[in-house]
């Protein structure tokens, strides 16, 4: 019989894979399109925008306090680091002094946020890669910081909880044995989840080396965050244009050198491990005095612009403001960090097998809502 | 190179560069046509290596869009904005995604959400908004038959 197969150049294996909106390894609504040659990836185009909801635009017919629910529901496992870019920028434009101790409670508040998402992220991404007891431990630990911010907000996940010129309430009563307790506990917690997943040596195998991003094109794809530490740049925006009291506390800047998705996930753990000392610190600081400034009832900033960003659990968290000098602002911009984190992804993907997209994704730490605002 | 130095270079290039409070960032205006040798110029020699964001601003009154462009020098740690003034109407404008790789998505957003031409952009297709949308949703002047206006309350 007659060979009928084409000529080893002139076919290939080519196939193009579908994968979303509708997948488990995407964490939420977002479609990648990968050209396939057998099981190595030749390209991703990513299709982002399934859950765009025109927040910048109802923002220009809200007032300033009304917006702060919306800015919880861009990202809804760091409400505080949102509300936090929020308010900086719209205090700084008013010329807004805050009390100092609203500013311990919304360090405390922030860095308690930090821990809970990179909790959530890594009992996710344990799932993904098939790994579902540190899930359990994870979701333990985060259900204490959780009912610790619900204490003191109300809210469970879109807390709505930082004001302009401070907070509504006061910390309630027994908030801080409830977080010495928790701190207390909660490094030895860091350490089991670092063995249990970290240093797991099947996940140790499936991640190390693969996906790596050097700083050059980390930078220049705008990159920030964990994913910009693990490529070897110290860049943290608590330390790089220091905000609130961060100036006043020490603490490190984890940073690994190959950036790959395991440095991703040892960034995190370490980070966690920080933000515990950082909590000691503010706590132990913890001064007396107001937690609500005097603000005008109707909040009109002068008309002008500014841009207040913040380290959010993602990367740089923020919000640039044009204030026209009425009650509603002319135009906010969010800037996001998974949305410039999520661009990368086919820079990072390409040449790479099928079955590494997944830790990859899992390890740029997306949420989807962020990105499509 | 320190953050007086890269300050100080930007306004020898810029010379009406003024830092405007209360975000400590110095600003200067540039022709569009000169927009990208600019930001060449604040990449390759004064280390502006991050772009945090490109958006724009409508400004119907005056018949423009500003468009924004804020960047980051992680070296000097100092941030600086460039921003271009746009006819509404027509509204093009050198694309900078050959020299910072996220302008790409940044630039693909306000395109969509201002009817703004990103000249030589690699891949100019709509990013968040559905395929069949008409107009530009950030302009002032967008309206959607969805689109119900607020009561007003005392």
């Amino acid at each position: 019989m007659e060979n009928v197969r084409p000529a080893p150049e002139s076919y290939s294996d080519e196939f193009v894979l579908n994968i979303g909106p509708q997948h488990p390894a995407t964490h939420g609504v977002l479609r990648v399109v990968v050209t396939m040659d057998g099981e190595v990836v030749k390209d991703a185009v990513p299709h982002i925008g399934y859950v765009h909801r025109g927040l910048e635009k109802l923002f220009e017919n809200r007032n300033y306090e009304q917006i702060m629910p919306y800015t919880d529901r861009t990202d809804y496992l760091s409400a505080i680091a949102n509300n936090f870019a929020y308010v900086l920028a719209v205090e700084s434009l008013m010329g807004q002094e805050v009390p100092e101790k609203a500013q311990y409670i919304r360090v405390i508040a922030a860095e308690l946020n930090r821990i809970a998402s990179h909790l959530l992220w890594l009992a996710a991404y344990g799932l993904d890669m098939g790994a579902f007891t540190p899930f359990l431990y994870a979701f333990r630990d985060r259900e204490e910081i959780v009912s610790m911010l619900e204490d003191a907000s109300g809210g469970r996940l879109t807390m709505n909880y930082f004001r302009i010129g401070g907070f509504m309430y006061d910390l309630p009563k027994g908030f801080f044995p409830k977080l010495r307790k928790f701190i207390a506990r909660f490094g030895k917690s860091i350490d089991q989840l670092d063995t249990l997943l970290v240093e797991n040596a099947i996940f140790v195998a499936r991640t190390k080396g693969v996906g790596c991003i050097d700083r050059e094109r980390a930078i220049s794809f705008g990159m920030t965050g964990c994913c910009l530490r693990a490529s070897n740049s110290a860049c943290d925006i608590r330390r790089d244009i220091p905000y609130s009291i961060y100036p006043k506390l020490d603490f490190d800047i984890p940073t690994r050198l190959a950036g790959d998705t395991w440095d991703r996930s040892w960034v995190h753990i370490e980070e966690m491990r920080q933000s515990l000392r950082i909590l000691q610190q503010a706590m132990d600081g913890f001064p007396e005095g107001e937690y609500r400034a005097k603000v005008p009832k109707v909040i009109k900033p002068p008309a002008g612009e500014v841009y207040s960003c913040v380290e959010g659990p993602r990367g740089e968290v923020g919000f640039f403001l044009v204030s026209d000098g009425t009650s509603k602002p002319y135009r906010i911009k969010m800037r996001k960090p998974s949305f410039s984190n999520f661009s990368a992804l086919a820079e990072i993907l390409r040449g790479l097998k099928i079955a590494d997209m997944i830790a990859i994704m899992g390890s740029l730490d997306l949420v989807v809502p962020e990105m499509d605002r | 190179m320190t953050s007086i130095e890269a300050q100080d270079a930007f306004r020898a290039r810029f010379p009406d560069a003024a830092l405007q409070p209360p975000d400590a960032a110095l600003r200067a205006s540039v022709a569009p046509e000169t927009l990208h040798g600019h930001l060449q110029y604040l990449h390759d020699q004064l280390h502006f290596d991050y772009m945090v964001f490109v958006t724009a601003v409508d400004w119907p009154e005056q018949s423009r869009l500003e468009v924004v462009y804020r960047l980051f020098s992680y070296e000097s740690k100092s941030a600086v904005v460039l921003r271009v003034m746009l006819p509404r109407d027509l509204a093009k404008v050198a694309s900078v995604a050959d020299i910072y790789r996220t302008a790409e998505w940044h630039e693909r957003e306000t395109a969509e959400m201002f009817g703004i031409e990103f000249v030589g952009h690699p891949d100019p297709r709509k990013i968040l908004l559905p395929d069949e949308i008409d107009g530009h949703p950030l302009r002032k002047d967008f309206s959607h038959p969805n689109m119900v206006p607020l009561p007003e309350v005392e």
